[in-house]
């Protein structure tokens, strides 16, 4: 019953954000294949998660799973008929020319790689411990996180707090199969890098107009090696990858919606950064980045009242995620101090050590090989180019990094530069597919012709 | 960590780190069993050494496996543990678990689980 289950668990993922990635692009008349697949999982996932979520305070066990497979399956039914009530038609971009053949075919082969390493992996320290311990534990509780495991202080070290996407994802995984298995689990971080390299291509294609670029910088993703080894790469079964997904597809339909002006765009904009603070706590500082960010595009578009309504599923989920803590009588984050002036001024003096921290990690080729001086290139390329998209993109990548570093002022730790170096390796993967869309984009002229994908 | 492909076992990653670091085949299996053996109630102690990253992922992995049992991991900065040993309340308590620290000389009934790992059934842990 194990692969039967895992397949049907996959399938019903998979359906459910098909289905949302239909209702979204319908009115298009044109949906693409590729795109809409890549989206499927990202939504799928966060679908599900928030299904399991949401519906295991209500249920739980076999009406549990019942009640999520039919609603997967309720999506997938009304994205097709949304589909066929547009008279939309499925398309299938293919390679125009012998080079984007070439590099498609490498890409698949890398995909197809880091798949075959990721099996020869056992779950890394957070992997086990933060997440998987998690839809472990509310698989034994029938589907939901036993309260007892809140008041566990001896379990602090798994970051209660920590938000459930992964976890209910890996739930819903075990719920299927039956058994909390820790080797097929493992299926779904190649799965979110094999939604992240389409994605890249199809991001930079479109924003570039031009296929190949977007290609040859897919090929150029797992050349990075942090991203295919420890830490936090997608072989260890961390979240950092699937956030850096979520991040780039919300930044890429970002400004796909600036450049065209097209509602769907903006509307798959709201669902993948409202699920950036569902994957991981940091995944609010990326959020409020792209709200920031985003808001100046909406200034310039003049379509704020728009741009502001897709910010309600993030805060909306924001609010749910702190008041369900307060519920459960969580205890604050044990990494951090609460923020405040006093401690601003106090550990002021660690700004200089934070950035040479930062700044030695991004130099370090062991994790980046040259990515991060790619990046930097392309990032004053694109300041330079004083575009206002392009200066958003760059500082899309930039912010993040700052904001991150700067947490560490309010470091708990005996060490903070300890702190600092443990974790921020993982946290640098977060910008690192949209650093690439950076790259790809500074490497782009300008052309105005509409692309095709 | 790294392990062939094919072995799709349902505890793979807890049974290759307490193998790992232990010597324990099957710990994700054995450790529980012998915690159920020390009686339904009471929380099992856990001592691992501080900045110690291979003692305190095997404190954690303890902690992990003895669900739904309460635990109480104590991070000693010591080799030794006689005075934390000391503010245990007994009655509260059905076992101490120390990872990759020595147990005080007092403690006679020692229940060797793994190369670094000794349990020590409650009723023995008192002084």
């Amino acid at each position: 019953m194990i692969i039967p289950g895992l397949i049907a668990a996959l399938f019903t993922i998979f359906i459910a954000g098909f289905g949302v990635a239909m209702l979204i692009f319908a009115r298009s008349g044109r949906i693409n294949l590729v795109e809409c697949s890549c989206l499927a999982w990202l939504f799928g996932t966060g679908v599900v998660s928030l299904l399991l979520w949401v519906c295991g305070t209500f249920c739980s066990g076999f009406v549990l799973q019942a009640v999520v497979t039919i609603a997967c399956l309720a999506l997938a039914i009304l994205g097709w008929r949304a589909k066929q009530h547009a008279n939309a038609t499925f398309a299938l971009p293919r390679p125009a020319t012998v080079r984007e053949w070439i590099l498609s075919g490498i890409v698949l082969i890398e995909i197809a790689v880091l798949l075959f390493v990721y099996f020869k992996h056992t779950l890394g320290w957070d992997g086990l411990l933060n997440w998987e311990l998690k839809a472990r534990y509310a698989f034994l509780n029938s589907g939901s996180i036993p309260s007892s495991y809140y008041f566990s202080a001896g379990r602090a070290f798994s970051h209660p707090e920590y938000p459930l996407g992964i976890p209910f994802t890996e739930l819903w995984l075990y719920l299927w199969m039956g058994e909390p298995n820790q080797f097929w689990i493992k299926i779904i971080f190649p799965l979110f890098y094999a939604t992240c390299a389409p994605l890249l291509a199809l991001l930079v294609s479109r924003l570039s107009g031009k296929c190949w670029l977007g290609l040859l910088i897919t090929a150029l993703l797992p050349f990075v090696p942090s991203i295919s080894a420890s830490p936090g790469g997608v072989v260890v079964g961390y979240v950092d990858v699937p956030l850096s997904v979520f991040y780039l597809a919300a930044l890429g339909y970002l400004l796909c919606w600036f450049k065209t002006d097209d509602r769907q765009f903006i509307v798959v904009f709201a669902a993948c950064s409202a699920l950036l603070p569902w994957i991981k706590s940091e995944g609010i500082i990326l959020w409020a980045v792209l709200i920031a960010l985003g808001f100046i595009l909406s200034l310039a578009k003049h379509r704020v009242p728009q741009f502001l309504v897709s910010t309600s599923p993030g805060l909306l989920l924001v609010l749910c995620w702190k008041i369900y803590l307060k519920v459960v009588h969580l205890w604050p984050h044990s990494d951090f101090v609460t923020a405040s002036f006093s401690w601003l001024r106090d550990n002021f003096g660690r700004l200089r050590d934070i950035f040479g921290i930062l700044f030695q990690e991004l130099s370090e080729p062991v994790h980046w090989s040259i990515f991060w001086l790619l990046a930097a290139v392309a990032i004053v390329y694109l300041f330079a180019s004083r575009k206002l998209e392009k200066v958003i993109l760059a500082s899309a990548v930039v912010l993040p990094v700052i904001l991150y570093s700067l947490t560490y002022l309010f470091s708990s730790w005996p060490s903070y530069s300890a702190h600092m170096t443990s974790s921020v390796p993982r946290l640098l993967l977060h910008v690192m597919p949209a650093g690439w869309l950076a790259i790809g984009l500074a490497l782009s002229q300008p052309k105005s012709e509409n692309q095709t994908l | 960590m790294e392990n062939r492909v094919g072995s799709a076992e349902t505890n793979l990653s807890i049974d290759a780190y307490l193998r790992a670091l232990t010597g324990i085949e099957r710990g994700s299996e054995k450790l529980p069993d012998t915690f159920q053996r020390l009686g339904k109630n009471g929380r099992i102690v856990i001592f691992v050494r501080d900045e110690n990253a291979q003692s305190e992922f095997l404190g954690m992995m303890i902690g992990y496996v003895s669900w739904p049992r309460e635990v109480q991991l104590i991070k000693v900065a010591a080799p030794t543990v006689e005075k934390e040993l000391a503010n245990i309340e007994p009655h509260t308590v059905a076992g101490v678990v120390f990872c990759s620290v020595n147990p005080p000389s007092w403690l006679g009934h020692r229940i060797h689980l793994g190369s670094s790992i000794v349990l020590v059934p409650v009723s023995e842990a008192s002084p």
